[in-house]
């Protein structure tokens, strides 16, 4: 047998090396700091080990951004693929081909735009003297002010429109595309079989999609949890600390109000933490 | 009552004409083949019954209302896909039971029915598993089950055996003439293979470029084609051709062609006013000439195909290809000078210009 040539190795490990630094080092120094009591103000520090993750569980504010996380993750994910598949749906049926090329093209700028910028284009459109997106309530109300972005009760919806904006829209080409890489056949079969329009997608078509669609809703996922900047333009987590998701607040524990980074990096380790404890699992019963 | 008639059917896709004033009339309980090479329009045709495509032009019923405008789901018909079609994310029972449920048919008899389906069919040990875990031939007896499970007026078949192989395929189609005989429902089945239409129709409907050329018995069309088109198209091997100059002499008529004169009484065809026309003969008919033998078609064998049986020796004689099916025990070697002669009940012959027939009726 020929002896294994280590050249591969040699040239893989430094790559290897360079990443492994690059993704483990910041990690790994993260959950560091967090076991310290590092502020901004001061150079020294001593080791307090769990007592921040104790802190953070008695912390009301941090219990309320957990919870406006997971509200966040659930409506933007939700409302993405509804609108997706929806809309999506809607092309296939309704649109002819020329048509649906016109359609992606519109659906996809959205997407391409920074998020910083879409969200100070629909921060102004949502502004109640002047925006577009208030226009018709003070056309029915006959002037009446309505500011979406700065009510505790609508805030978080206003701010994840312009999230669905951006990516239900363009999820909506993805599957239309999806649906149009479907074989004809079996629609027709289904036609046949006195099935409704509806019928054929709910029964026929969106089951045959199941797998991209599963991995469409796990990029969105993930894609969600990155909702900072939007966040940040938008309403900087207020009214309050309505929209005041957990990177927000550790960002504002961590380098606006207090510079308490340590207290900030054990807010990100146990965010960390919880994503791939939620997705490890949520991908195995995917899997199975 | 007829169960299917199209009367004036036309169909086109923008300024292309696919099919062009059909008229056809399928009667119940008929086994009805539409015939023809690939792109001659009989899938088309075939969808336009379905309703899957439009109907550009001209009226088409079954059983006797008019479905121009129905939905797929309301004309009384099932469809068997070549391709099968079957839903891949369902079991084969909830792909049998799928246009029952739509129905809304209640639970236990759709559980009756699908049983009772998927034992004629020898479904029953698959009822569970998903499409993906069958072999083609049991794919296709699905979707066959699929089909006969809604009771339907009219079957329609597009192309159904095409996807499996050739054993497979000859199995199948002894099953949907069985299934045919006992269920007698009308079907309309669509092939490009001859031998399917041949063995499986009471009338088979050939096509070319959607215009029907013939229409008839798979006997009357194997001998008595209607014209050159369906002479060729029909009979495997090939019809043989040989151009030929029309003469009168001596009571009888004269064929001069392929560097030899046939001398026939002709009195199966109206040749008169004929110059030109074209000689047909099959390769089965063609016999191994004897010494006084006159009419003879002859040339070096430069072809030899072995069929078992039978051997089919392929010769040129005055430019033209002739092939001629001789019992193997006959079969000269290669190379060899070969003569072969013909019966005149075994000849076909079709105006030059038009092609037509000229068979008198």
């Amino acid at each position: 047998m020929p002896r294994r040539s280590s050249l591969p190795v040699a040239f893989v490990a430094p790559t290897l090396v360079i990443l492994l630094i690059l993704s483990m080092v910041p990690t790994l120094y993260a959950i560091v700091i967090a076991l310290q009591n590092r502020e901004l103000s001061s150079t020294a520090y001593s080791w307090v080990w769990f007592s921040n993750f104790v802190d953070l569980f008695s912390d009301r504010r941090f219990v309320n951004a957990v919870w406006v996380s997971v509200k966040w993750e659930v409506v933007t994910v939700v409302a993405t693929m509804v609108v997706a598949i929806g809309l999506g749906v809607l092309m296939f049926e309704v649109a002819a081909p020329r048509l649906r090329n016109l359609y992606c093209l519109l659906f996809i700028v959205p997407v391409l735009l920074p998020r910083v910028s879409a969200a100070f284009v629909w921060k102004f459109a949502y502004h109640p003297l002047y925006g577009i997106a208030t226009y018709p309530y003070r056309l029915l109300t006959g002037g009446l002010i309505f500011d979406p972005l700065s009510k505790p009760s609508t805030a978080l919806f206003a701010v994840a429109s312009v999230d669905v904006w951006q990516w239900g829209l363009f999820f909506a080409v993805i599957v239309l595309k999806l649906l149009e890489t479907l074989p004809p056949q079996p629609i027709e079969a289904a036609l046949l079989d006195h099935a409704k329009r509806w019928q054929i997608h709910a029964y026929v078509t969106l089951p045959m999609l199941k797998a991209p669609l599963i991995s469409l809703m796990f990029v969105k996922m993930i894609e969600s949890l990155r909702s900072f900047d939007l966040i940040y333009v938008m309403t900087r987590g207020g009214p309050g600390v309505a929209t005041e998701t957990l990177d927000m607040y550790a960002f504002s524990q961590g380098f606006i109000e207090s510079g308490k980074v340590s207290y900030a990096s054990a807010m990100a380790v146990l965010m960390m933490i919880a994503t791939v404890i939620t997705f490890t699992m949520l991908w195995k019963r995917v899997q199975a | 009552m007829s169960a299917i008639v199209c009367s004036h059917v036309d169909k086109a896709y923008g300024a292309t004409t696919v099919i062009r004033d059909l008229n056809l009339s399928i009667e119940e309980h008929e086994f009805v083949v539409f015939l023809g090479p690939s792109g001659c329009g009989k899938s088309t045709l075939l969808r336009m019954l379905a309703g899957l495509e439009d109907i550009s032009g001209g009226e088409v019923s079954i059983g006797g209302k008019v479905v121009n405008d129905l939905d797929p789901g309301d004309r009384g018909i099932a469809m068997v896909f070549q391709n099968y079609a079957l839903y891949p994310h369902m079991t084969i029972f909830d792909n049998i039971a799928f246009g029952l449920r739509r129905q809304k048919v209640p639970a236990p008899e759709i559980r009756k029915r699908v049983e009772a389906v998927s034992r004629t069919l020898g479904l029953e040990p698959y009822l569970g598993r998903k499409p993906a875990a069958l072999s083609g031939g049991q794919q296709q007896r699905v979707a066959i089950a699929r089909a006969m499970i809604k009771t339907p007026k009219v079957f329609l078949f597009d192309e159904p055996l095409s996807n499996l192989d050739a054993k497979l395929r000859n199995h199948m189609r002894i099953e949907i003439a069985r299934l045919h005989q006992s269920l007698k429902t009308t079907t309309v089945y669509v092939t490009h293979d001859q031998l399917e239409a041949m063995t499986l129709a009471d009338r088979i409907v050939l096509l070319k470029d959607g215009i029907i050329e013939q229409i008839g018995s798979p006997a009357v069309i194997y001998e008595h084609p209607a014209n050159l088109f369906v002479a060729g198209f029909i009979g495997t091997p090939n019809m043989n051709f040989v151009d030929v100059a029309v003469g009168r002499k001596d009571d009888r008529w004269s064929l001069t062609g392929a560097g030899t004169v046939f001398s026939i009484d002709g009195s199966r065809f109206g040749l008169r006013g004929v110059s030109r026309a074209v000689l047909g003969i099959r390769p089965p008919d063609l016999k191994t000439a004897g010494a006084g033998a006159t009419g003879i078609l002859q040339g070096t064998a430069d072809l030899i195909e072995f069929h078992g049986n039978d051997a089919l020796v392929t010769f040129g004689s005055g430019g033209k290809e002739i092939s001629a099916l001789v019992p193997a025990r006959e079969c000269p070697v290669l190379h060899a000078a070969v003569r072969y002669t013909f019966d005149e009940d075994a000849i076909h012959l079709f105006d030059a210009m038009s092609g037509a027939s000229l068979r008198k009726q």
